[in-house]
């Protein structure tokens, strides 16, 4: 299984694309930057929601309005978010992989999350038809926005002991 | 600032708040900014978002400013020399002036029948801004090794 892994990374190194940005002096923290914003339309809009969900903060708009006037954003931040992180793996994805910091947020932190941001967008509308939200609409929240949460610290975690600095 | 430089979890952890807090922070000043352009949540009012979104940008701004300056004590001189954290810092500053213009306006853009011309450029401006931000903080570490 891991072998499979390894493979998929060695390959993924060996894309045009991935030797491009590990080759280049200028393009690792542009991809970086891509990344990063991304990253803060994706939780902007994701943590937004999950507190509107957890009944915190100012209520001018039901969570179902947040919900669907920042669907559209809520995604192109996850594309943009995703483009750069693939581009970001593929170009030290065998030194990646055997980060556990890495290990956690890709394999285990982010899919989880991912999933669980899917259900809450599913059902915050059921979650809060009655104009309150349910109790199982707060823990929904709360989980998402932990998970989220998490995903940032193992990636810290990772940034942190990564054998790769990139110049 | 010697407990942060050689406590390897204190810093992970004020990084974490720094990280979270930034992207919260400015994702939420970008929604508004968008929202001000007529490309997000038209549905409803102006001043419906900008209430529920500007608590949580100045507390994410908050935090971010708080883990940030503790980040910044760790090598502050060299942190200080550096010309990317120059033109970054040059950047929050003057994307803090245009939200505090658009705080200070959504009251009298709300009741404007079309959006007017200085609220579409002041919400572009805070868009570029903070791109602007975000690409002088990745080339903090590429130019100078830095953080």
């Amino acid at each position: 299984m891991y072998d499979a892994v390894l493979a998929g990374c060695r390959w993924l190194e060996n894309t045009p694309w991935g030797v491009a940005v590990r080759a280049s002096s200028w393009m690792y923290p542009v991809v970086l930057w891509v990344h990063f914003v991304g990253l803060s339309m994706w939780l902007g809009t994701s943590l937004t929601v999950d507190l509107r969900l957890m009944g915190v903060g100012v209520r001018r708009q039901t969570a179902v309005e947040l919900s669907n006037g920042l669907f559209a954003w809520n995604w192109i931040g996850f594309g943009v978010a995703f483009l750069g992180g693939f581009l970001l793996l593929s170009a030290e994805a065998t030194t990646y992989v055997t980060n556990t910091g890495f290990r956690l947020k890709l394999a285990v932190l982010t899919p989880l999350a991912l999933i669980w941001h899917v259900v809450v967008q599913k059902k915050t509308r059921a979650w809060t038809q009655t104009g309150q939200t349910s109790a199982i609409g707060k823990w929904g929240g709360s989980i998402e926005f932990f998970l989220w949460i998490s995903v940032v610290t193992a990636s810290v975690g990772f940034l942190l002991t990564n054998a790769v600095t990139h110049p | 600032m010697t407990t942060l430089a050689t406590s390897r979890w204190l810093y992970g952890l004020v990084s974490v708040v720094h990280y979270s807090a930034v992207f919260f922070c400015v994702g939420t000043i970008v929604l508004l900014d968008l929202r001000i352009l007529g490309v997000a949540d038209r549905n409803n009012a102006l001043s419906a978002l900008a209430g529920v979104l500007r608590p949580w940008t100045w507390i994410g701004f908050g935090s971010v400013v708080v883990s940030g300056f503790l980040l910044f004590a760790v090598e502050a001189g060299d942190f200080a020399a550096a010309a990317p954290f120059r033109v970054k810092l040059l950047a929050i500053l003057l994307a803090v002036v245009c939200a505090l213009a658009i705080d200070w306006s959504v009251p009298k853009w709300d009741r404007a029948p079309v959006m007017p011309v200085t609220a579409r450029l002041v919400a572009l401006v805070s868009i570029l801004l903070w791109l602007g931000a975000i690409l002088a903080s990745v080339e903090v570490p590429a130019l100078t090794g830095l953080g």
